[in-house]
């Protein structure tokens, strides 16, 4: 998730907004490609790395939209940097857990170690949110940031409490405790948007 | 809070940019500032001030004043 700030003028933003669309089109869209094809795993895994590069244009096109638009600041370019490499480390490592769990069946530190082997670059990810705060010198930006991360944490906790009750008297599918972080990240998206419009 | 940034600006004939590169803040903190949606610190109320060579009341207007 990049921090692209508000008044982007209308051809980076278009650009940015491309991009990203393209990303999440491939990100989604090449599993479910996949599972209509017949390909050995091996493949099957590299061609899911793929839409992994639409990334790198994304990030320079968010870049660029944060230049004209006048809120561009290093900190926010090595936030950018380092979501490049938790993202691409991420799916690594997702998929290598996932294809260890299911060739060699891990048993005992092994797959423990698995088990934590994804959560990794998430934690590097949380750790790169606190890095923006502390590395922006820009007051105005930073505050920005912070209003967005107080409405994800805020959306978060509603709807972690409103899920988890309805969860406990088994009303909807169970969902995984990592689901918290796209829930977040979702939150924080929505809290840019209010800080846009403020 | 109410100020006379854009004023002050203008007289110098300076872009939002030009005042953002001198404060070392982005364009999108002045144009905040500009516009009243955001207080800056004192620090920066400071850094603003001086940078015109007036008194810090001199270019933001008290919301206790303000009429």
């Amino acid at each position: 998730m990049t921090i692209v700030e508000s008044a982007i003028q209308p051809p980076a933003k278009k650009a940015a907004f491309g991009w990203t669309a393209a990303f999440v089109i491939g990100m989604f869209g090449m599993p479910a490609a996949l599972h209509f094809v017949a390909l050995p795993p091996a493949l099957k895994m590299v061609m899911m790395l793929l839409p992994m590069l639409l990334l790198i244009p994304m990030i320079r096109a968010a870049n660029r939209a944060a230049r004209q638009c006048g809120c561009y600041s290093q900190a926010m370019q090595n936030y950018n940097r380092r979501m490049l490499v938790w993202s691409f480390v991420y799916v690594v490592a997702l998929l290598a857990a996932v294809w260890v769990y299911n060739t060699i069946h891990p048993t005992g530190i092994l797959a423990w170690a698995v088990a934590v082997l994804p959560s990794l670059p998430i934690l590097f990810f949380i750790w790169s949110m606190g890095a923006y705060l502390t590395e922006e010198r820009d007051e105005y930006l930073r505050q920005k940031a912070m209003t967005s991360a107080l409405w994800a944490t805020g959306i978060l906790l509603a709807v972690a409490t409103f899920y988890g009750f309805l969860d406990t008297f088994q009303l909807v599918p169970h969902v995984e405790g990592w689901a918290a972080v796209p829930v977040w990240a979702i939150g924080l998206g929505i809290g840019n948007l209010i800080a846009k419009r403020s | 809070m109410d100020n006379r940034l854009r004023v002050l600006r203008a007289e110098r004939n300076w872009s939002q940019g030009d005042l953002a590169e001198r404060l070392e803040v982005s364009r999108q903190s002045v144009n905040a500032i500009e516009t009243g949606k955001y207080d800056p610190s004192l620090p920066l109320a400071f850094r603003i001030a001086e940078l015109f060579n007036l008194a810090i009341e001199e270019v933001f207007v008290s919301p206790s004043r303000a009429v």
